[in-house]
This record gives C-alpha cells, structure tokens and sequence, in this order.
C-alpha cells in the first residue's frame, strides 16, 4: 500500500506539469460555463439551468479526465515499456491500475472544488455544504467508473488508436448523458441507462431535495462492473506482452 | 563420506538409503542452494519453440553471462524468470518460491531492454520513487553515484540520451538490496568509458556477495566479467562452463599449415580434432589440443610448411558453438530458425 501511494503521489506531481491536462479537465468546463451557465433560465432535471449546468461541467471535466487523459496516458506507458519496468519492481502487480484510479479520483478534485465555487460564487448556486459534498461525492464514484473504462481501452489499443475511441466513446457518454445540454424526446430513453446520466440524475435529485432512487445508485454500480470486468479483460489479454 | 547424515544415519551400517536421500544437496557443490533453477523450462508460440527444455542453476554469487544470437531464447529466458511470461512447461523456482512473488519481496533486481521510464518526472523523482517501492531500500545517494547519473539528477527522464537513459534503467536495477541481479544487455549505447565505469560500479555490487546474470552481445564483457557462460542457440543450453572451458569446448586453438596432397581421411582422423577446412593445400584445423594434433601429422611423416597455431576467442568459440548446433540442428528446423530470427 505505501508503494501504491508512492506512485500515486508522483503522478499527481506529472499531472501538475502537463498543460493540457488541466485545460481540459478545468479550463474547458470553466469557460463553457462561464458561457452558458447563465445564458438559460429554465429548470432542467427540477433544478435551476445555473445549478444543473454547474453538475454538469464539474462532471464533463472530471470524467474526461478520467477517462480519455487516463487511457491515452496508460497506452503510451505502456507502448515505452514504464508498465513492463514496474512488474520489475515489488510494487504488486495490481498497483499500477490501483494508482491510476486514486490518481483519477484526486486530480477530479480541482475541476470539482473550481467549478462548484463557480456555481456558487458566479451563478449563484447557493446550496448547503453537505449538498456540494455530496455532489462531490457522486462525480468521484464517477470517476472511478470512467477511469476502469480507461484502463480497458489503454491497455487493449496502442496510443495513436486510444486518442479517438476515448474521445468518441467520451462524447458519446457525455452527450447522452446531458453532460453538455439537457436531452429530451427519445434520446433520452437511451440516455438514462447511461452512467453519466445516473450521475447528473443523483446530483440534481440532492439539489432538489427529492429522494435518490436506488436505480440510480445501482446503475452506477453496474457500469462500474461493467468496466472493471472489461479492464481484466484488457489486463490479462495483454499480460505477456505489456 | 556420508557426512550429511543424521545421528541416526550415522549410526546405521551401509547407510544408502539415507545419503542417496542427500543426494540432491550434493549437487551444489557446497555453495548453498540454487538462487535460481529452471527445470525442463520451455515457451511455444505455436509451432516456434522460443526456448525448448531449458534447465540450469544459478548459485549464490556467481557472475553468469547469458550469450546467445538473436532470437535464441535469451530474452524470453529473462521475461519468464522474472515472471513477465509464463513458461508453457516445466518449472522456475527463484530463492525456494516463484518467481512473481520473488520479483515482488524485492530480492531481485532486473533492467531488462524493454523496460522504459516514467516520462515528465526528473531522474531524481523516478530514482526515489523505485526506491521507495523496496522493502529493503539502497540510500539514493548511493544508488545515483553506483550509476553515475548525479551530475543530471535534476534532468527530465525524458530529455535524455540514450547512454544516460540506459544508466538511469541500471540505477533502477540496483537501488535495492538485491540478492540477484538480472540486466540485458546493459552496456548498449554506452561509450567505451561509461562502459570502463559501468563495470567498475558492477564489480562492487558483485563482492557484496550478490548474483549477477547478464546477457550481452559484446562477447569481451563476457569474458573478462563473467565467472561462468552459457550459451544457448534455439532455446537451448549449449554449453555451460568457465570462459576458459567454453574455448576450450570449442576448440581452443586454430591450427594452419600448407601440406600439398593431403589426404582427407587423414585429417579427419587426427586427435582432439573439432573442424577441418581444406582449400587447395590450405589447411585449418580447429583443435582442443594444437600440441597432439600437430605431432599426429609429424608423426604420419608429413612435413607441412607455414604452420601457424592461433589462440581463439570466446567470440569465434561462441561462433563456433552455435554455427554446430545450427549445421546439427539446422534442417529440421529451417522453418522454426526463420520465425526465431524476426523475434
């Protein structure tokens, strides 16, 4: 466990120095909020468009932080042979992924705490705290959900392939799930079995004080089988030739 | 001389069941158990048998290098003894456990050539990071020094040349107290002095009582650093001896001389003989023993002229060794030989 958070504190340092990881994972969501957020003044979901809007872009960067900065970070590590160099090491073979993911949930923290205090200070959010930590809460199990799904694309596809299908695969979750505009008429259908959708869904429920379904929470739950299951997959496929 | 037994063994007359039973500590000589030993080991993709039956003990100590052309085997050898690929058959036993859970209490060291580094973080950083990761860590400093790489310390992993990036993959290899270290090929794209100080570094790691076990394809490496050399072509043992033994099994010496008419049958014949060439009155014989290969021709009454014995080195007796195993072996295995060369 203190190798895992060894390596899970030095990749936090190397997120740090990359530019443009922090442009997309704080500085896209910011600047389309500042756009949007207060350009509509409808409810979406039973809540304010400033509040939900707010959910939304808090998630948007987190999870593509998560999921499409994670699986083309892994390819390529594992393309230059870093993955090969730490099963030489006594790190436990499950610590790389392990890392990945805590890494995942602590670098969501700064889109979460940036955009929140947008919300709150820019759209006038004005919400009790253990709602904001709840929200919190929901985009870090949200994460988590995406950045298994990054393990599973980066280790089955090499770097130059894992840019697009991680991208692609990301909008599409994003835009089912009303990660980037509220969806309405049929789509929405397809877009409530989405884990981003379960998300936004759990987060708004919290803001409008109603109750949170559990088939929200399971939902979750089941993408995050889902992908953990594809990621052993992806693991063991590749085992002997990382 | 059974005094491995017991007090009860030793009290009991013809006691052959209990020293055969003894039998097997014997075989080490002394020198304690084998820090590493491959038992009928073998890896198959498809019909390509990357290494074929492969079985040898590494003991507490010793300096082995691995030698072996391109796709022999040696580079799956290292990946399955440190765990990153399964054998198809047969066994690896690494300090009494296998080898995953060797690898992972830390009492092996390994830079392999495909290992790479973690980009956008400074030597420094990477350093004391896999420092951390052992349960027995070496001093950084210390570590930094053994592989010269203190004077860039501060450098991104990532801005390096390729000498210097394979220097920070050695520190990585050593920044453990290890009891066996595994390194391919460590010297590639290091200059001659790197390579003097690289060596040097690698002495004082050996007479902390370490095992070392390299491949290399600069063959005077070998010969000067390693105490024991295998040689494995196909996926196979070869050979396994001293420098000195391996030359000496290859025919040590080279033997020319000019002898008009000389009968083939003859020379094929002649004592401690390993290869005969014979180009219109030029012969040269590959020999264990120039001295007694020599008189048998006097002593047939031959008066050959221009007679020359050369020393051969281990490159031409690695050469020698494997261009044999390759005439034996060769024509059944053509197909397999060509797959192996692309590995």
């Amino acid at each position: 466990m203190r190798g895992i958070l060894s390596l899970t504190r030095v990749e936090i340092t190397r997120l740090r120095r990359n530019r443009r990881y922090l442009i997309f994972t704080v500085g896209f969501p910011v600047v389309l909020y500042l756009l949007l957020g207060k350009q509509v003044s409808a409810l979406a979901e039973g809540v304010s468009f400033h509040a939900y809007y707010m959910v939304a872009m808090a998630m948007f960067g987190g999870f593509s932080g998560a999921l499409t900065g994670n699986a083309i970070r892994i390819s390529q590590e594992r393309k230059d042979g870093w993955i090969r160099q730490l099963r030489l090491t006594p790190l436990p073979a499950s610590g790389y992924v392990v890392s990945k993911i805590l890494v995942s949930m602590a670098t969501t923290v700064p889109s979460i705490v940036i955009v929140l205090l947008l919300g709150r200070f820019y759209g006038g959010v004005n919400l009790p705290v253990w709602q904001f930590l709840a929200i919190a809460v929901t985009i870090w199990f949200g994460a988590t959900i995406f950045a298994a799904l990054a393990v599973a694309i980066g280790y089955r596809y090499q770097p130059d392939q894992v840019q697009p299908i991680a991208v692609a695969v990301y909008f599409v979750f994003a835009i089912l799930g009303g990660l980037l505009f509220p969806i309405g008429g049929g789509l929405q259908k397809v877009g409530e079995l989405t884990p981003t959708y379960d998300a936004v869904k759990i987060a708004t429920d919290v803001i409008a004080n109603a109750s949170v379904s559990a088939g929200l929470a399971i939902g979750l739950v089941v993408w995050l089988a889902i992908f953990v299951g594809l990621a052993t997959l992806s693991v063991r496929a590749t085992a002997e030739n990382v | 001389m059974s005094h491995y037994g017991t007090g009860d063994a030793v009290q009991s007359d013809g006691s052959d069941t209990s020293s055969s039973s003894y039998g097997s500590a014997k075989a080490f000589g002394g020198s304690g158990a084998p820090v590493v030993s491959f038992e009928n080991v073998s890896k198959h993709y498809g019909s390509l048998h990357a290494v074929d039956g492969l079985t040898l003990d590494l003991r507490p100590g010793e300096t082995v290098a691995l030698l072996g052309p391109n796709g022999a085997g040696k580079s799956t050898s290292l990946d399955m003894l440190l765990a990153l690929r399964k054998p198809t058959s047969g066994q690896i036993t690494m300090f009494g456990s296998d080898p995953y859970h060797a690898v992972k209490s830390g009492r092996v060291g390994a830079m392999l050539q495909s290992g790479g580094l973690m980009p956008e973080v400074t030597v420094l950083e990477l350093v004391s990071l896999v420092t951390s990761l052992h349960p027995r860590p070496e001093p950084v400093e210390l570590t930094l020094d053994r592989a010269g790489i203190g004077q860039f310390a501060d450098q991104r992993v990532d801005r390096l040349s390729g000498g210097q990036t394979q220097r920070v993959r050695f520190a990585l290899a050593i920044c453990g107290k290890s009891e066996l270290v595994v390194l391919d090929e460590p010297t590639t794209a290091m200059d001659v002095e790197t390579r003097r100080l690289f060596w040097a570094s690698m002495k004082e790691e050996v007479a902390e009582g370490r095992t070392l076990l390299f491949a290399t394809h600069y063959l005077e490496e070998a010969d000067q650093a390693a105490d024991r050399i295998l040689v494995i072509n196909r996926g196979r043992l070869l050979a396994d001896g001293t420098p000195a033994e391996i030359k000496a099994r290859a025919g040590a010496r080279r033997l020319s001389f000019r002898l008009d008419g000389a009968n083939e049958q003859f020379l094929l014949g002649l004592p401690a003989l390993v290869n005969v060439e014979v180009r219109h009155d030029l012969v040269q014989i590959q020999t264990s023993d120039s001295d007694a290969t020599l008189y048998a021709v006097l002593d047939a009454g031959y008066r050959p002229h221009e007679i020359e014995v050369t020393g051969l080195g281990l490159e031409q007796a690695f050469l020698a060794i494997t261009a044999e195993d390759d005439r034996t072996n060769g024509n059944a295995q053509t197909g397999d030989a060509q797959t192996g060369e692309t590995n």
